[in-house]
Parts: structure tokens; sequence; C-alpha cells
């Protein structure tokens, strides 16, 4: 898996690119914390590459929102492919990671 | 632990007869267990059950190349892998690449240095035994952990047709059913905690253990709020979740009260074919705090069937549509609970799977067999 961030205006939005799993979940825990901890606690991860997701990678996502949420700021998701949206809703996660169809429209109204 | 050094056990996957042959004879010399496949499928297959210490396996196989067999070998064995190939010019290429062989040679090759290579890799190994016992220990215990989890004595219910099926993957995942008789009915758990190994394990052993010691309340929301209460204090320091359905039969009105904590794979099968999948109530037991999950109920009446499926089963297919319908199918017409578990299993096979898989049939008899 392959991360990579973009500091914008209103938030900072996190690529991360490949599979989702138990392997690359602890590195996208670190890399958000990271981001937040450089000052942008408003972070949008745009999902649009990453093709799978296990409970791992749930669980990694759910721990960068209560990072998020600390700092002050949220996390939201974007453009989500069709098995990642499946585990979402599975779950019902979908009721706490509110998604977006695009990153730029996670915190536009905000 | 066994005091006896073991048998070493390899296997050879080659598709050409003679230099299978040599192969074969080479290892047993050299005080081997040889088993043998002429192709990469059945290669994988037969490392996974024979669980070697060696495989020797030829590149170019009439299935599936050798570089894949060597991805999903590495998916659950650790055994030295030695990669033969015809192509000199291929060597170099696969030498730079960490492709998960430990060693390569090329044919043709004598099969004195065939031995050479084989005894340097087994002598590495004896540099470091105290890292690979840890390790492989560490995971035998948690699959103890984790089969001790499993109902181990047979459930009865009058009127009622039980099966419950375990498969779990190499890498021991968080799966676990439980279930026991009350004087109404049965009390039924299932459970997947977040991730694998040891943790897992632990984090499903303290789930069966909370959702036990709640059966005997009466009231099951009240029930549920305290156990995930419980459950997800002991989370919390883990950053982990679990997904839990609790669910209670009535047996005699067919009634089945249920929570859902973010499992959602739950499907009420009924006589005439039809299929109904129960929506999670909320998100996993852990995962979320101030979360609570209201109380469902559904009917089964005689003929229908109340069919829990872990996602190792799901992670198959590309939609819950899909998985619901495969799962219908499977289980529709079956004789037995015990069959239509099976049918189950079958839908994720041992070699694809990558998770555990795990079934829960309770089956309500139709009228005139109930009789």
């Amino acid at each position: 898996m392959e991360f990579s961030h973009e500091v914008k205006d209103s938030y900072a939005e996190v690529r991360a690119d490949g599979r989702l799993n138990m392997v690359s979940a602890p590195k996208l825990r670190e890399y958000v914390t990271d981001v937040i901890a450089g000052g942008s606690s408003r972070i949008v991860v745009n999902l649009e590459k990453t093709g799978f997701m296990d409970s791992s990678g749930l669980g990694a996502l759910i721990g960068c929102l209560k990072a998020a949420r600390q700092a002050g700021g949220d996390l939201r998701i974007a453009s989500v492919q069709p098995q990642v949206k499946m585990v979402l809703e599975l779950t019902s996660m979908d009721r706490v990671l509110t998604s977006y169809a695009s990153p730029e429209e996670a915190f536009s109204n905000d | 632990m066994p005091s006896m050094p073991e048998t070493r056990r390899a296997v050879v996957i080659e598709d050409d007869p003679d230099i299978r042959g040599l192969l074969v004879r080479v290892l047993v010399k050299q005080g081997f267990l040889v088993t043998e496949a002429a192709a990469g499928l059945p290669g994988v297959e037969l490392v996974r059950s024979e669980r070697p210490d060696l495989v020797t396996l030829d590149l170019n196989l009439p299935d599936i190349d050798g570089l894949e067999v060597c991805k999903r070998l590495r998916e659950f064995s650790d055994a030295f892998i030695v990669m033969l190939t015809a192509r000199a010019d291929e060597l170099d290429k696969l030498t730079g690449l960490d492709n998960g062989a430990d060693d390569y040679i090329s044919k043709p090759f004598s099969p004195r240095e065939l031995q050479s290579r084989i005894n340097a890799l087994f002598r590495r190994r004896r540099q470091s035994p105290a890292v690979d016992t840890a390790a492989r220990s560490e995971l035998e215990r948690a699959t103890e952990v984790q089969q001790s989890l499993l109902p181990n004595e047979d459930v009865r219910v009058e009127g009622y047709d039980l099966a419950g099926a375990f498969r779990p993957s190499r890498s021991v995942g968080g799966d676990f059913y439980d279930w026991y008789r009350t004087p109404d009915g049965l009390h039924l758990t299932f459970a997947d905690a977040m991730g694998k190994g040891m943790g897992a394990a632990l984090i499903a052993a303290t789930v069966r253990a909370v959702m036990r010691s709640m059966g005997h309340r009466r009231d099951l929301d009240g029930a549920f709020a305290s156990a995930s209460k419980a459950i997800a204090t002991d989370l919390d320091s883990s950053n982990s979740f679990v997904t839990l359905f609790h669910a209670r039969l009535d047996a005699a009105s067919g009634n089945v009260s249920y929570v859902d904590a973010g499992h959602g794979l739950a499907l009420h099968v009924t006589a005439d074919g039809g299929v109904h999948r129960l929506p999670s109530g909320g998100p996993p037991v852990g995962a979320w705090a101030g979360t609570t999950w209201p109380q469902s109920t559904l009917d089964l009446a005689p003929g229908d069937a109340l069919v829990v499926v872990s996602d190792g089963v799901l992670d198959v297919f590309d939609s819950v549509e899909a998985f619901t319908a495969a799962v219908l199918a499977a289980v529709h017409g079956q004789e037995s609970a015990q069959a239509a578990s099976n049918a189950i299993l079958a839908l994720a096979p041992a070699e694809s799977a990558e998770d555990d898989v795990t079934v829960v049939v309770v089956r309500r008899l139709p009228e005139t067999a109930a009789a």
C-alpha cells in the first residue's frame, strides 16, 4: 500500500492506494497520526484506489477518526469503492464514517 | 512438545516426470518423507495438507506459474522453497527479486549440488531456532485457544436440526460460535474479533465468557448492553473491535430475538426458498463509544432456517447480493442442517480462503417430521 498526502486550504487529503489489510493498517494509522501531528486535524482519506479493506483496515480508519476528533477536527472518507462500501454497510460503520463522492465535497459545507 | 526429532517432510512440485523422479530420489536419500505434485494448484494443496519443511518448485508449470505458486505458499507456509528453472537468464532475474523463495537452482542440476544447497538451508535455520519456535508456538497456542472456544458437546433442541462448522485459516482469525440449551430453547453467539493471531483469539475468548455470563438474564436488551459494555472496556486498550451476533430461540413458538452488532451476515431462509438478510443493528462492539443496539425478532416457521455465516465466505463474492443468493442456493432443498452447513463451507474453497470460515445453521423441522 502506498500513502501520500496533500495539505489543501481547509483540510488535508490522504491517499491510501492498494489493499488496506492487517499489514498496511498500522501504517495508515501511523501516517495519518503524523499528518494530524503536523497541524492538520481535518482529514479526508481518499479511497479511490483502495480496492480492498478487511477488519484491521476498518479498525485503522476508526482509530484515525478518533485521533482527528481528539485533535478538534474530523476525518471523512471519499471516493469509496464497492468492496470497501460493502464492509462499511455490513458493519453499520457507514453511520460513523461519513463518505463523500469526492475529496472536494467532504468539507465543502463547513 | 515431542522430544524425538520429527521426520522432515518435502513436497516436490514438478511437471516433468523424469526430473520429478530424480528430485524425489535425492530427497528420500537425504531422509525426507517426500510427496509429489505434477502441477501448481495440486502442489499448493499438498503443501497445505503435508506441512512440509521443504518444497522444490519448478518455475514453468502447466497450470499456474511457479512464482504464483510461491506467493500462495507464502500465505500459509514457512517451508524452505527451492525454485528450479531451465533458463539461466531467468535465474539472474529471479535472484534479484524478493518473491518468497529461499534458493534457486538451474536445470540441469547435479544431485550433489541440490543436496548441498538443501543442507545449507537447514543449517541456516538451526542458527536461529529460538525465533522460529517462538513464532510457531504462538500460532499453535492461538489455534488451541480458538479451538477451545467452540462448543464441544452436542446440543439438541426438540423440533430443530442444528449444525455448526468452523474451518480455521493458517494465520488464526478471531472467529468463533457458541451455543447452549436453555429451558426455553437455545442461545447462540457468533463473533469475529478484528485481526489475527493470539490477540484475536484472546479477544474471542473474552467475548465468549462475557456472553455466557449474561445468559441467565431474561431481558435481551439489558443483557446485551451489559455484555457489550464489559467487552468494550476490555477492547479499549487494544484498539480493537468485535462483530457480534447473539440470538435467543424460543423453541415452542419459533420466535428468535437477536441483536446484531456489525455482523450483518445472518440470513433467514424460508421453507419456500425465500431469503431475508438481517442487517446489523449498529457498529461492532468496541468500535465506537456510546453505541446502543436495538433488539429485533423473526419467526422461524416450520421448514425455515436461521443461517449465520462469517465474512470468510463473503470474501469469495463480489457483493452481498451475490453472497446471499449463493448461500440460499447452497441451503435450499438440503436434507439436513449438516448438509446445508457443508454446502456453505464449500462456497469458500480451502485453497482460496484467507480467513477463518464459520457457519451455523438452525433449522426448524417441517411439521410432519417434527410430529
